[in-house]
């Protein structure tokens, strides 16, 4: 009984303890011999537990007051670790805040773990998640066990008009299954219904939730409402949520009515999405769709080098490459996060010196050293708190900056959150950061010698070991920020590879907006066609317009990009019957004259090509497609023709190769004339001789003559295109680049720091040295020898750890080895010049000390 | 500023001489029939906090031999404790004064 009951005595603050714990224990025997022992224990075990926290919180509040008061005492060194703290702790807030929204929240869907993307893949053509068939999507549909509520998603533009301005807007065409799979409902009215996917069934559209708040002020009496899309009457059925977008990408959903006689299995043009049943693994579900895969290729020969891949949700909305560059930019963070706190124990270390009396006093007044060591880390906590405190404000400031200024589809979320989520990793992290910049400074100053101490003799006391953590913290603060100054010159290097690469094209003074004319009243095979072969005439008879074409995609631009297998029948470089994945175009006559595309063999398309009518089939290649398939063979003249169909389309012309989809690499093409038929959306580009910006209006003047229900859309330079194409490595190198300025500013004053205050520690040594004929210049080259050797050993450290780190971001990176010499030895350089820098100025100071002062110097 | 009750009882108890911890526990159970037992956490964190505010000191001289235990500790009331304690008494006064006057009350006897 006695024995417990002290045991329990320990769960009271030491202090606490040692003044009363007798008496308690006391007390408790005294009691145990009058009361019932059950009641006895109940009342004691409610006592405990009421007053142990009580007295803890006691102490610590005691300890926060001194904190307060021993922080207040000192502003500037305040100002100096709260100031880091909060900068790490923002920043690391708000790169945190981006992950969590894109890769731990959850999508907004029922259930999203088993959401699941199903591609079509063929390993022959190097084509490994590619878009679905329809006649495939039905066959899956009708033999999947595994996986629910197969849905698909086509992809359209539409012309809103009757409601004022035309507008045109990109939506899909979804399976009524599509809203349950996802578990998603309508906001306002209904959602589709399964006869809706019937071909015939009445015209209803859906609207998104952004539309129906721009166009019709969220007025329920939207629902009901006949609209004109794509010069069609349509009823408004419903309003979809906003998630719906998140996938589709659309403003406009109608059914996907599906009429397989029309279909062709090799027409790739849908996205399927499904939901693992309950218990059905993926790798269960995977092996279905092989083996159902395998039957819809001994069906169909077409098939024979198509599988199916099943990809989850995640993956196909957060690429590997986000993926990585948030993680990236976490580490960095984090890095800069631990050189702060490394600089700050070096600064709290050297001022622990100078409080060494203070605690020696407090220690000889009975304070235990565990006493001194909590109150210790309480005001290492307590600094990294206001700091925390700060920094979590910043970040919620940076949070929104970064919704304002973010280019829109860089993150698959459409806003950044602050969140419990994100607010609790800030405290925690923030607390965190104290202990560790709190907890080696408080071990040393609380093994102060209080005889030592109060003999005043202590002031070399622990010196030695002390040195080597200073040396060794500012060691570790050069290391990381070697790290980060690699990474971030590899991530700047690869991006102005990247501005430096050859586009293929002229992209200055080119102005480029979007149409879709209803395919209602401009059929593609005829009247489409003519439309912009009369535009293009207008737009060229323009002042100000050098030359104008029409592409179904510009490089860089929101067009089409479809990649079709090809294949040639004639002599070849390929085996025969191979097939190769080529980008194809529809363009105008002008077109690569307008873009700045060398013609490199050949002709351009002629009028009669480009005005519809029976004009021959022809074609023009890039030069990487004509290699790829005659290799030095002359291409003019020869065909090609789609796996999917075999009319051949004769080569015309070669011209330059292009970058058209990601700066990083070139992709063969193949343009087809305007004649074959147009593109429901073209983009018309124009090169301008005036500023682009000043021409737009009568740009748009000439589309409105003929015909005013005609709206342009996306209207844009192509250096806004570039720009945006570029969004993604601008944004990574800039901020790691941020990151590493920042940490190698930290790690230089830390190295600063240590000179400093050695070189403080020193001085009558110094002092005796010269009084004994040292010259100052053997002075200065002894301090500087000393900090160089502490900056070579942690930028040795540093370049050692970023040559096996460099892996981590080799999938960021373009057209740089991770392991690029120059960048390392740059960076050893530039370092190794910060840090002689920060020697040199405490040196100089030793170099001139007088003997005499130093000698007397206390 | 109310006084805690824990710490009110203990200042009752010492106002009537000095007294030490188990005594003053068994002194505020009697006078409450039994209905407040201090426990040892409870009475000793309050006794810290009233020493830390001059409410009590502790004795440095014992009472006399043989009365009891010379090991134990004993505490007595300050001027200062007992200013604080009629202060807080009269303000419970008070307050019953007006707990009556509503009504809610209802005076004995």
């Amino acid at each position: 009984m006695d024995r417990l009951y002290r045991a329990l005595l320990r769960l009271y603050p030491a202090e606490f303890r040692d003044a009363y714990g007798r008496e308690m224990a006391q007390m408790v025997r005294d009691r145990t011999a009058r009361e019932p022992r059950a009641r006895l224990w109940i009342d004691l075990l409610r006592d405990l537990l009421r007053t142990a926290p009580k007295e803890h919180a006691s102490v610590l509040l005691t300890d926060v007051r001194y904190a307060v008061r021993l922080i207040r005492r000192a502003p500037m060194f305040t100002a100096a670790v709260v100031g880091t703290v909060a900068l790490a702790i923002a920043a690391n807030t708000a790169i945190f805040s981006v992950v969590n929204a894109v890769l731990l929240r959850p999508l907004p869907f029922a259930e999203p773990g088993r959401l699941v993307q199903i591609s079509e893949k063929n390993d022959a053509l190097g084509l490994p998640n590619f878009g679905a068939s329809v006649l495939n999507f039905l066959s899956w549909r009708e033999r999947t066990r595994s996986v629910d509520a197969l849905s698909a998603i086509g992809f359209a533009s539409f012309t809103l008009s009757g409601l004022g301005e035309p507008e045109q807007l990109s939506g899909n065409r979804v399976s009524p299954s599509l809203m349950p799979l996802l578990g998603l409902a309508p906001v306002a009215g209904r959602a589709f219904s399964a006869e809706e996917e019937l071909p015939g069934a009445p015209s209803v559209a859906m609207i998104g939730e952004g539309l129906w708040a721009r166009r019709f002020g969220r007025d329920p009496a939207a629902i009901g409402r006949t609209v004109t899309l794509n010069g069609l009457p349509v009823t408004i059925v419903g309003v979809a949520p906003a998630a719906l977008n998140l996938i589709s990408g659309g403003e406009v959903y109608v059914p996907l009515t599906i009429d397989p006689s029309k279909e062709i299995r090799l027409n790739h043009v849908i996205f399927v999405a499904g939901r693992l049943k309950p218990h059905v693994t993926m790798q269960q579900a995977q092996a279905e769709f092989d083996t159902i895969a395998q039957g819809i290729a001994a069906a169909y020969p077409e098939m024979r080098d198509w599988s199916v891949r099943l990809i989850t949700f995640f993956d196909t909305f957060v690429s590997a490459q986000l993926k990585t560059g948030l993680l990236v930019l976490l580490g960095a963070v984090a890095f800069v996060l631990l050189i702060a706190c490394a600089n700050i124990a070096n600064l709290l270390l050297s001022r622990s010196t100078s409080r060494q009396r203070e605690i020696a006093v407090r220690v000889a007044m009975g304070a235990t050293q565990g006493r001194v060591l909590r109150q210790l880390l309480v005001e290492a906590v307590a600094l990294s708190a206001i700091g925390g405190a700060i920094g979590i404000v910043a970040a919620v400031w940076a949070v929104r900056a970064i919704n304002a200024s973010l280019p829109p589809n860089l993150l698959p979320v459409p806003v950044v959150h602050v969140d419990a989520i994100v607010l609790a990793f800030a405290v925690g992290l923030t607390l965190v950061a104290g202990l560790i910049f709190g907890v080696a400074p408080a071990c040393y100053t609380a093994k102060t010698d209080v005889h030592d101490m109060l003999k005043n003799t202590a002031r070399t006391a622990g010196g030695g070991s002390r040195a080597r953590v200073r040396n060794g913290l500012a060691a570790a603060e050069l290391a990381l920020a070697t790290l980060l100054l690699v990474g971030a010159g590899l991530l700047l290097e690869s991006f102005l590879n990247l501005q430096r690469v050859r586009l293929g094209f002229e992209p200055r003074g080119l102005l480029t907006f979007q149409l879709a004319p209803p395919t209602a009243r401009y059929p593609l095979a005829d009247k489409a066609p003519g439309l912009y072969r009369a535009l293009l005439e207008s737009l060229r008879a323009t002042p100000g317009v050098g030359s104008a074409a029409v592409s179904s995609g510009i490089p860089f631009g929101q067009g089409n990009y479809t990649t079709s297998p090809l294949q040639t029948s004639g002599p070849s470089a390929l085996p025969a019957g191979a097939a190769v994945p080529i980008d194809w175009r529809i363009v105008s006559t002008g077109y690569f004259k307008t873009m700045g595309i060398p013609l490199l063999r050949g002709r351009d398309f002629s009028d009669a090509e480009d005005g519809g009518g029976g004009a021959p089939s022809v074609a023009i290649v890039s030069q990487a497609t004509a290699r790829k398939f005659w290799g030095d063979m002359d291409p003019i003249g020869r065909s090609l023709h789609r796996t999917a169909d075999p009319r051949p389309f004769t080569i015309v012309g070669v011209v330059g190769d292009v970058r058209s989809t990601t700066l990083n690499q070139e992709s063969p093409s193949i343009y087809y004339p305007l004649s074959t038929r147009a593109w429901p959306l073209m983009d018309v580009v124009v090169r301008a001789e005036a500023p682009p910006e000043a021409l737009l209006p009568a740009l748009r003047q000439r589309v409105h003559d003929i015909d005013g229900e005609l709206p342009l859309a996306t209207v844009r330079t192509m250096d806004e295109w570039l720009s945006a194409s570029a969004a993604q490595p601008r944004l990574s190198a800039t901020l790691l680049s941020a990151f590493a300025f920042v940490a190698v500013l930290i790690a230089a004053i830390g190295i600063y720091g240590v000179i400093a205050y050695s070189v403080n520690q020193r001085t009558r040594e110094i002092g005796l040295r010269m009084a004994l004929g040292a010259r100052p210049g053997g002075v200065m080259r002894l301090i500087v020898k000393e900090g160089m050797i502490v900056a070579a050993s942690g930028i040795g450290a540093g370049l050692a750890a970023a040559s096996l780190l460099g892996r981590a971001i080799a999938s960021l990176v373009y057209a740089v080895p991770v392991d690029h010499p120059p960048t390392f030895a740059g960076v050893g350089v530039v370092l190794a010049v910060v840090a002689f820098a920060a020697c040199v100025i405490p040196a100089r100071r030793a170099a001139r000390l007088d003997p005499m002062d130093a000698l007397r110097c206390d | 500023m109310a006084l805690p009750v824990a710490v009110l009882h203990i200042l009752v108890t010492l106002a009537d001489g000095d007294s030490h911890g188990y005594a003053i526990m068994q002194d505020v159970a009697a006078r409450t029939d039994g209905t407040l037992r201090l426990g040892p956490g409870t009475l000793y964190g309050s006794i810290k906090r009233m020493l830390h505010d001059g409410l009590i000191e502790e004795l440095d001289d014992r009472p006399a031999a043989g009365r009891d235990d010379a090991r134990r500790r004993y505490y007595r009331i300050t001027p200062r404790g007992r200013k604080a304690a009629r202060a807080e008494i009269a303000r419970l006064e008070k307050l019953v004064r007006q707990a009556r006057a509503t009504g809610l009350v209802v005076k004995h006897g």
